[in-house]
């Protein structure tokens, strides 16, 4: 039966390649549907799985802690690009297994939904799993937060390996006392930044000890609710780190971590932190430090995050924001920056989006700084609209425009710099409507 | 000029899908009529304020965690509380606050934490964590004196039953409990609902509404509002309206 199923699933990849389309998810699909639910269980996986989790920064790290492997000359199969559900994961593994269902790779690197951590790994052996952050993310996809966090902790529970926790966000701290047994608990830690502050500057999310319940006490703020914790009462978040980002300069870029100093391509903390969880890994899996090096100081994103395009001879640049915190940071960024700036916002309220675009008032507007004039987009154009003019920003400085070409061409219109922020849906539709302004008014793409 | 004062209950642990928008809406709609609007922060431990002196409480909602925590606060403040809505204080309370309002809220494990009992309803939470009310909204109300479509976005696993003057009638969407009829609760001074959105920034005649009998109270007369150019929420409105009601 087994060999069966993973007979139909190769055929079903076979056949989608055929007619030139992407196998990412359907033959998982499928294989979930024949299997009732035990997809992945057919698999057998001899080598170590890393799994990344966490609302935010997933992809960055996979992608990375992947290079590490593969400059280390090792076999490793990933899924690179962000099939992270079980089918996902299914797909990804029918395409690389022999007819009876066996891997073969050194290692596997796979980037999971947070909500599918128990699923896939009650049916194969996780060597280490990291865990980056929890924001406010596609709620009502997940119900409520707590709810997910409760069903990751209680895979905690039962789990001995590797657990590298982001020891500043309390609510992957709690994550480390899950299974008190575990001696292979490892958190990793930023020192304050120029731009963190004593109180919090976000709508956040975890002020209170998950375990005593007393109010959390923080040293600083690095964005959000992630900072240095403590709880008086309890003592929850006092660890000894196993790995600590310190000399953080973002203007270089350049910062330290295990006492070795890195100069990333990325200028944010978000990539800060994400790198320091790349830097834990590469620790425990005792990597070449050179490999580190390069891996770290050559990471770049070009799809949405903080990408350039010319439009013409308008720098701009584009972000995905899928929350409050990264739509937060972009607007940080823009106003850090001298000179007026325009601003477009691709807001969609699609499946994946979550439906609910209720976080865009989770967003300080009301920092906004020699924003001379915004454009919104997407299929909530007007909301997103609403939302910046009750932060006090004068209505006839906001044009709407649902059609996202026509958006583009708007922003375009003025001379100045430019800023785009969209959301995860809305993001490659975006790329691809700057892309065609370019190539029918001149400018260039990073 | 003219002044309303807010007390605005829990707001750093009740705020769920931009609740705390609606006092950004709120003092906005305020602001751009030349009237002050006033918003103070109550939460767990702070003095008891006299809750008379206020124009208007409002509580958000939070996650079953977070209500557990102030339901024991909340009771101390009962008398207060209940006071002022005599008084004729409105009061507008989204989701979590609209169930701490009523007799009890029965978790998904069973356990009850009581509510303010100012009005007869309960809440019972389904045993699953998974089934959830979750989606767009559109109820119609009648609560300004004419029919009203009301546009949010519902997440809530409790079920509430018993209410006889509910806030709406669901055109789309689930309501208090599972494919309901009828949403929220309401009184002249009182709009309970499950609407987050959150709900003031796509209905601005229930924003209107609530200032208006804010200033009607002080002034012992009716006071009429001063027009403003709602021209993106009556466009943002239409679109949501179409999508959703169009069959």
């Amino acid at each position: 039966m087994k060999r069966l199923q993973i007979l139909i699933g190769k055929i079903i990849v076979k056949m989608l390649h055929l007619m030139k389309r992407n196998a990412g998810n359907l033959p998982g699909i499928v294989l979930w549907h024949i299997s009732r639910h035990k997809a992945v269980s057919m698999f057998k996986v001899d080598c170590p799985i890393i799994a990344v989790t966490g609302t935010n920064g997933k992809t960055s790290v996979t992608n990375c802690i992947a290079q590490l492997f593969e400059r280390s000359g090792k076999k490793i199969i990933t899924n690179r690009e962000g099939n992270n559900l079980d089918t996902g994961i299914c797909s990804l593994l029918l395409r690389h297994c022999d007819m009876k269902g066996k891997v073969k790779a050194d290692y596997l690197i796979l980037e999971t939904d947070e909500s599918h951590v128990p699923v896939v790994y009650s049916q194969l052996k996780l060597d280490t799993l990291i865990v980056l952050d929890f924001f406010r993310d596609q709620l009502d996809r997940n119900g409520e937060m707590e709810t997910l966090i409760q069903k990751i902790n209680g895979f905690c529970k039962t789990f001995n390996g590797n657990l590298i926790l982001n020891g500043d966000d309390p609510n992957t701290a709690r994550l480390g006392r899950a299974n008190p047994g575990n001696k292979n608990v490892k958190y990793f830690h930023a020192e304050p930044y120029a731009y963190a502050t004593n109180t919090v500057f976000e709508a956040s999310e975890g002020r209170f000890c998950p375990f005593c319940g007393e109010t959390l006490v923080y040293d600083y703020y690095q964005y959000s609710h992630i900072g240095k914790f403590h709880c008086p009462k309890c003592g929850f978040g006092n660890y000894e780190p196993y790995m600590t980002a310190s000399g953080i300069d973002l203007d270089k870029p350049v910062f330290t971590a295990g006492g070795h100093e890195y100069s990333p391509k990325l200028n944010s903390i978000y990539n800060v932190y994400n790198m320091t969880a790349v830097a834990a890994a590469a620790k425990l899996y005792n990597i070449k430090q050179d490999i580190v090096d390069g891996v770290i100081s050559s990471y770049t994103v070009k799809n949405g995050r903080m990408e350039s395009f010319m439009l013409g001879d308008r720098k701009t640049t584009l972000n995905l924001a899928k929350n409050p915190v990264g739509a937060n940071m972009t607007l940080r960024v823009m106003n850090e920056m001298k000179g007026e700036k325009e601003l477009l916002f691709v807001l969609n309220d699609n499946v994946a989006d979550g439906l609910d675009v209720s976080w865009i008032w989770d967003i300080n507007f009301s920092i906004f700084e020699r924003v001379t004039r915004v454009v919104t987009s997407g299929t909530r154009a007007y909301d997103i609209a609403v939302r910046i003019k009750c932060s006090g920003y004068d209505q006839s400085n906001i044009v709407v425009r649902p059609d996202l070409d026509k958006a583009v061409e708007e922003l375009a219109k003025t001379p100045g710099r430019k800023f785009v922020i969209a959301n995860y849906t809305a993001v490659q539709p975006t790329r691809a409507a700057l892309k065609r302004y370019i190539s029918r008014n001149g400018g260039k793409t990073e | 000029m003219s002044r309303i004062k807010i007390l605005h209950m829990y707001a750093d642990m009740l705020d769920l899908y931009g609740d705390s928008g609606n006092m950004e809406v709120f003092s906005y709609r305020c602001k751009m009529r030349g009237i002050e609007c006033e918003i103070d922060k109550y939460s767990i431990d702070s003095p008891e304020p006299d809750f008379s002196t206020y124009d208007l409480i409002y509580i958000g909602g939070g996650a079953d965690l977070e209500q557990q925590h102030i339901s024991a606060d909340l009771l101390k403040c009962r008398e207060g509380i209940a006071k002022a809505y005599k008084d004729g204080v409105f009061l507008f309370l989204i989701c979590g606050g609209y169930q701490l309002m009523g007799k009890y809220y029965r978790d998904a494990d069973g356990n009850d934490i009581p509510g303010l009992g100012l009005f007869d309803y309960y809440t019972v939470a389904p045993n699953s964590r998974r089934k959830r009310c979750i989606g767009n909204i559109v109820i119609r109300t009648n609560i300004t004196g004419k029919a009203v479509d009301v546009l949010g976005f519902e997440n809530h696993g409790g079920q509430t039953q018993g209410v006889k003057t509910p806030f709406g009638e669901v055109l789309y969407g689930n309501g208090n409990c599972s494919k309901s009829q009828a949403e929220g609760y309401t009184e002249k001074n009182v709009i309970a609902t499950y609407l987050h959105g959150p709900c003031l920034s796509k209905n601005p005649e229930i924003t209107d509404y609530m200032i208006e009998y804010c200033l009607t109270r002080q002034n012992g007369e009716k006071t009429a509002l001063k027009p403003l150019d709602d021209k993106l929420e009556t466009d943002c409105r239409k679109v949501m309206l179409q999508r959703l009601l169009k069959k």
